[in-house]
């Protein structure tokens, strides 16, 4: 199989990188009409599996789990998961033939032979649904011309797609159909009734198509959402323990510190994050993000590229093929770490105190936000497209480290995230060895305020703010959060 | 010697005046009961004493270095947060349902577990606790599957085992059911028989006979106090005069609630020989049950019995309904209707809901998300909505604290935010479980009122209440659950 995304001549390389439209609420009027009273099954019963199947019977769909035989014979996690939710639960001969839709809700490495074992057993003019385009797109699968080929994507791990559901709201959620596959022209109808289906129409939905998904996925989740934020947490880390902070304290700081610091990013952007910091904090983190975005613009570049080039995505292959070797090794490498392996203390941290405390890490979260939108939108990607996989999803993955540092983290990502992580975090810490070297503890671990007389220069603020709030990912933000959170609280009433 | 000093205690709000330069001195080894209507400043004294809130003026703790119980205050909340294993708490009330094989909790002993180890303490006291509890048989659950009755149950045996020197609860008894009230009162007579200092925060007047003191409170100062040596107060129970809340619900109900529901089908609920079943434990067995149009039904039974899994069959809340022969409002589960057709034509209260309701949510928004049957409102409202919403808000005597945050709200008007939730699209069926859980007699005689004046319109109703609860009078029917099944079935006044 040949990559899909390099058969394309450079005009629809650039025609299909740049499908990006935010949807409006009237689109989805028709509700989840064009999937009532079809079949549908889902392959594979995880998190997403589940949760997905679950709203969609909710909503009046017909829903049946597609298993492999010796998941169904050895009552593994999966047919338990399904059978005590009552589903109808099969194998792929005694269901696939039967389904109007099947949707793959399998890890990507598996898509491949999934694929390969369902394709034959679809009926005639069925639809095939994804929630991620890397087997389309990176792997070049060839889909049966007749069959109409769609994603999927809410973004957002299974366990939320439920809850906000059944709260009478959903997560943010991206759509697309595949050009090649959409032989009756009914994909985008069936995409949107599905997306009903999980409640994702309440929450706002981006049409976006298997290659600006994919490229842009992964370009987010190697660089900023996973790849800086545990290269940060590490640096950072570090340099508290050479510089004689306690240990427990240095932990805690760097484990809660991103998630305090992006529900900020959250909910004001870049800007409000900043915006949290004090005068004289708020001008030295400007300098250290042009520093750092100095520095790293490169690596970012290079990142973007091999994903352009289909090299990434070989690369990565390669170690599917060697059983995950390097993953595995870099995995245990990560869990080897002094960060990890020190547990915080129980000493209490103010919200307040992680932005003065931290002043690093929020300089961090914007030189990559910032960094990782421009790349992508130099590479052609939509800036509503690069601000979703970038800035929107920073803090969600900022709350997995949280809850168990990193390793949890690289557990809840997918393996294609955690090994993009492992290659970025690998080239970016020499690269910021010297940088580090400049850092002391008014940055991080202690107060950035401590001795100092808070006084700053007028102009000088203003320039800082001016360039903080008219950045181009702040001006899609500002248009995007805005829509989402009309929906999510109308605060009118 | 006294074990707390108060003196001139004052908490503030922003601007509001909770608490308002109160005194006040609690010697070792005596029981007191601090009691007052909605908003008066129970809860804040008591999260004074435990440090939990700033405050002006002086709040002084002696322990008694002799005393066998550990050196420390308690505090037990009136409600009970709890965290998955990740640390998160964002859960959703129907997650007692959905069944995955992740877990997300710890069960109920494994926390009773890390609660002993924390604290030093000793198994066998435990055991003697959850004997007299009858708790033996939810230690296996999640946190999450439990009811709120065995929740409630769950924190004062931490509480009780633990003993400190000096125990506050905000409201023991809430959705305790009568047994275990009495458990309860032994369980703390024996706790004030080893020494220790019991203050209570409750309107009911079964009390312990350990408590011989009591002060009342009314905008954050003591108006009342009271003492006695034989249970035998010399000032009334607490809201024997529910003068004021008849004329309260004399107020006109809005208009739109005056016409009668309409009715899509004359039979609401139909159920044929149920199951409900967690692997091999079965909470609910062969169920048989019919709700018509009108019909206004009162569903008792005890702390675990089933009644919440039952409404959450009728309430589209629950995966299992498709395994099942149930028919809601004429349609069978499972032909392709969406949960959101049925949630359409029902209005919930729960204590689960209430526990996981939006944080976030103003009281107006509250009201309104029962249109969308959302939790926390996320639609737009049209014009009409607005209106009722409006005619709502006044009725209840929330148009005043509208703009608020409901969480911040004094139980008892949380509660009629959530009521007037269920009423505002003026369904055909309403489904109230426990709706007065936590409110004293008064707030409940006016709540139960409020739905005895609701009911004239012809609306179908389920009711959850204990045994020895005040209910409305309109009620017409009656089923008991023990252990799943269905024990009576009859019409009240027969």
């Amino acid at each position: 199989m040949a990559n899909y995304f390099n058969t394309l001549p450079l005009r629809e390389q650039l025609n299909q990188l740049g499908v990006c439209e935010f949807m409006s609420n009237d689109e989805f009027a028709d509700g989840v009409d064009a999937l009532k009273g079809k079949k549908i099954v889902i392959v594979g019963c995880g998190a997403q599996g589940l949760n997905q199947g679950l709203n969609l019977r909710d909503s009046g769909l017909d829903v049946s789990y597609a298993l492999r035989k010796e998941a169904i014979e050895e009552k593994r996690a999966s047919w338990k998961n399904a059978t005590d939710n009552n589903f109808n639960v099969g194998t792929y001969e005694e269901l696939i033939p039967t389904a109007d839709l099947v949707i793959n809700l399998t890890p990507d490495k598996q898509h491949t032979s999934v694929i390969n074992a369902v394709m034959p057993l679809m009926k005639q003019g069925a639809t095939l649904s994804y929630s991620h385009g890397f087997n389309i797109v990176e792997e070049g699968m060839q889909v049966r011309k007749d069959i109409t080929v769609i994603m999927v994507a809410p973004k957002s791990p299974g366990s939320e797609v439920r809850a906000e559901y059944l709260r009478g709201f959903g997560v943010p959620t991206l759509i697309a159909v595949h050009p090649e596959n959409d032989p009756e022209g009914k994909g985008l109808d069936w995409a949107k009734a599905y997306c009903v289906g999980t409640g994702g129409h309440r929450a706002g939905v981006l049409r976006s198509s298997f290659v600006a998904e994919v490229k842009s996925d992964l370009m987010g989740e190697q660089t900023i959402l996973c790849g800086l934020l545990q290269t940060g947490s590490i640096l950072s880390f570090d340099k508290m323990i050479e510089k004689g902070i306690d240990p427990a304290y240095a932990s805690k700081l760097v484990q809660y510190g991103v998630e305090v610091i992006t529900e900020a990013l959250k909910q004001g952007g870049v800007t409000g994050m900043m915006d949290r910091l004090s005068n004289p904090a708020k001008i030295k983190a400007f300098q250290v993000s042009e520093e750092l975005k100095k520095i790293m613009r490169p690596l970012f570049q290079k990142h973007q590229d091999d994903i352009m080039s289909g090299e990434f995505s070989r690369v990565m292959m390669e170690d599917w093929a060697n059983g995950d070797a390097n993953l595995l090794k870099w995995r245990a490498e990560t869990g080897e770490t002094a960060f990890e392996k020190t547990p915080a203390g129980d000493m209490k941290i103010g919200e307040q105190e992680y932005f003065d405390n931290y002043t690093l890490m929020a300089a961090f979260i914007k030189s990559g936000v910032e960094l990782a939108f421009e790349t992508m939108v130099e590479a052609g990607i939509k800036p509503e497209s690069a601000y979703y996989e970038s800035l929107h999803e920073t803090p969600l993955i900022a709350n997995t480290i949280a809850r168990k540092k990193l390793f949890e983290m690289n557990r809840v990502i997918s393996d294609t995230a955690e090994y993009g992580c492992y290659l970025f975090d690998q080239a970016c810490k020499p690269l910021l060895a010297d940088f580090m070297k400049t850092v002391d503890t008014d940055l991080v671990g202690k107060n950035f305020n401590e001795g100092k007389d808070n006084a700053v220069d007028n102009q000088q603020l203003v320039e800082v703010n001016d360039a903080i709030r008219n950045h181009p990912v702040e001006e899609v933000g500002r248009v995007l959060r805005k829509a989402m959170t009309a929906m999510k609280a109308i605060k009118t009433a | 010697m006294a074990i707390l000093n108060i003196q001139d205690l004052s908490v503030h709000y922003g601007l509001k005046t909770v608490i308002d330069n109160l005194s006040l001195t609690v010697k070792a080894n005596e029981g007191w009961l601090i009691r007052g209507e909605s908003g008066s400043g129970k809860t804040t004294l008591a999260r004074a004493i435990a440090g939990l809130v700033k405050h002006l003026g002086c709040i002084e703790i002696n322990f008694d270095k002799q005393s066998a119980l550990p050196a420390r205050t308690l505090f037990v909340e009136n409600w009970y947060r709890f965290t998955n294993l990740e640390g998160d708490r964002n859960f959703y009330y129907q997650q007692r349902y959905n069944h995955q094989q992740k877990r997300d909790t710890v069960t109920v002993g494994r926390e009773l577990e890390l609660h002993g180890i924390e604290n030093s303490l000793n198994t066998d006291s435990l055991n003697s606790l959850v004997t007299t509890f009858q708790y033996d048989k939810v230690l296996d659950e999640q946190l999450f599957e439990i009811s709120s009755g065995e929740h409630k149950k769950l924190q004062l045996i931490k509480a009780l085992w633990l003993s400190p020197q000096l125990l506050i609860i905000d409201q023991p008894y809430t959705g305790l059911d009568k047994d275990s009230r009495t458990h309860l009162n032994q369980l703390l007579n024996e706790y004030a028989a080893k020494g220790g200092t019991l203050i209570i925060i409750s309107n009911d007047m079964e009390l312990p006979e350990c408590v011989h003191h009591l002060i009342e409170l009314k905008n954050g100062k003591i108006v009342n106090s009271a003492y006695s040596v034989n249970e035998k107060f010399s000032i009334s129970p607490f809201g024997g005069n529910t003068k004021g809340a008849r004329s309260e619900a004399q107020k006109l109900l809005p208009s739109f609630l005056t016409n009668p529901p309409e009715y899509t089908s004359q039979e609401l609920v139909y159920m044929k020989d149920i199951h409900v079943r967690y692997d091999e434990k079965y909470v609910l067995t062969d169920i048989n049950w019919q709700v018509h149009a009108g019909e206004r039904w009162l569903l008792q039974g005890h702390n675990g019995s089933g009644k919440s899994t039952l409404l959450s069959l009728i309430t589209a809340d629950h995966p299992q309904a498709y395994a099942n022969d149930i028919r809601l409002f004429g349609v069978q589960r499972g032909g392709g209707e969406s949960i959101w057709d049925i949630k359409k034509r029902t209005g919930l209260i729960s204590p689960e809901l209430h526990w996981y309701f939006d944080a976030n949510a103003t009281v107006s928004q509250s009201l309104a998300s029962g249109f969308f049957d959302a939790n926390g409102q996320y639609q737009r409202l049209r014009y009409a909505q607005k209106q009722q919403l409006e005619e709502l808000l006044h009725f209840l005597n929330l148009y005043e604290v509208r703009d608020e945050l409901l969480a911040t709200q004094p139980l008892g008007k949380q509660r009629l935010a959530l009521l007037g939730r269920t009423i505002i699209k003026n369904p055909q069926l309403l489904v109230l479980d426990e709706p007065c859980q936590g409110l004293d007699q008064q707030q409940t005689q006016y709540f139960n009122n409020l739905v005895d004046e609701i009911s004239k319109n012809g609306v179908t109703i389920i009711y959850v209440g204990h045994f020895e609860t005040q209910l409305p009078s309109c009620l017409t029917h009656k089923l008991v659950l023990e252990e799943g099944r269905v024990i009576l079935r009859q019409t009240i006044g027969d």
